[in-house]
């Protein structure tokens, strides 16, 4: 075994007698609710009434400007060109 | 000659409660406008599965521009399956090809890790290897294993600072401003017993975890880190974040 390898496996030995709890887990960020409440396959029960516009507003949005969190991303621009 | 607006809801509303309206029957909403509804309502169901599966490229854009986005990608690719939660999937590549992204670059970043955070939330838990499980391997052999992740487990890596955007981008958030040009992140999305979340990797962890997807060993992929590079507080990290799985 090279002394690199030797290391290797000395590191990883070290790695699995650490006690659970030094292990740290660093900064981790939550996501409760990526989920999902409500999200169910067919969705019938309550967005009918949004679906039932006649008239055809397809692109008004679209070119509208993006008015979310993104004027806090300081060097996003906000509109065209 | 329509009825009023009022007329027909009154007309509506008898003959669902079982007394035929002859009116009705004719041609009074023309078959265009009723097949509209459908369509619409197609439409406004696939838009609403988008904004709940990327709730921070929603959050970013804001409610309508998001809107516009979801039903041009609509569009251009409606669901091959019926599980709305799995629909979306080309949504992070569509907003890299789309105009959005010219102005906001950082855009289709969001959406992969919206779309990673979905995946994970979406698969069960367990299953990572714990120090325990690999105790009884003898040490020389160690360097010659080959581990990958668990299912849902993921690395999604951006030169824009995704982990600040994404806190920013949380209901009540007391950001006040994200610098772009902060750096990039690599983040490790993953799977936990009641939710997603993510961690945040330096550049020799990412390399190391790169090295493990691409099936190398412990040994081949410590060697894709930097020199000076911690790898066991880095394995030990891993293996209590639960996301290193035997190979497949």
């Amino acid at each position: 075994m090279t002394t690199t390898r030797l290391a290797i496996a000395s590191a990883l030995a070290a790695a699995l007698v650490l006690p659970a709890a030094t292990q740290a887990q660093g900064n981790m960020e939550r996501c409760y609710g990526v989920a999902k409440a409500g999200k169910n396959d067919c969705q019938t029960a309550k967005s009918s009434c949004a679906g039932t516009s006649k008239t055809d507003a397809q692109n008004d949005a679209w070119i509208s400007v993006p008015k979310g969190v993104c004027d806090k991303l300081v060097g996003g621009k906000t509109t065209a060109g | 000659m329509p009825l009023a607006l009022r007329d027909l809801q009154r007309a509506f509303a008898a003959q669902l409660s079982a007394e035929a309206q002859p009116a009705l029957a004719a041609e009074i909403v023309p078959a265009s406008a009723r097949l509209r509804i459908h369509r619409h309502h197609m439409l406004d169901s696939l838009a609403s599965a988008l904004a709940a599966t990327f709730p921070t490229v929603q959050a970013v854009v804001g409610a309508d521009f998001f809107r516009g986005l979801a039903r041009a990608f609509i569009g251009q690719s409606l669901p091959s399956q019926p599980v709305l939660a799995e629909y979306g999937a080309g949504f992070p590549a569509f907003i890299a090809g789309n105009g959005a992204n010219r102005d906001l670059p950082y855009l289709a970043d969001v959406a992969r890790l919206d779309w990673a955070l979905n995946l994970a939330f979406h698969t069960p838990a367990g299953g990572g290897l714990a120090a325990a499980d690999l105790a009884t391997i003898p040490a020389d052999q160690l360097p010659s294993l080959r581990l990958g992740l668990t299912p849902g487990t993921v690395l999604v890596a951006s030169p824009y600072p995704l982990d600040r955007i994404w806190a920013a981008s949380q209901p009540e958030a007391a950001v006040d401003a994200v610098d772009l040009a902060a750096g990039g992140v690599r983040l490790l999305v993953l799977r936990r017993p009641d939710d997603a979340a993510f961690v945040s990797l330096s550049e020799a962890e990412a390399a190391f975890v790169g090295g493990l997807v691409d099936g190398l060993s412990l040994e081949e992929a410590a060697g894709r880190a930097e020199t000076g590079f911690d790898l066991s507080a880095c394995f030990s990290r891993l293996l209590g974040l639960g996301v290193l799985a035997a190979a497949q």
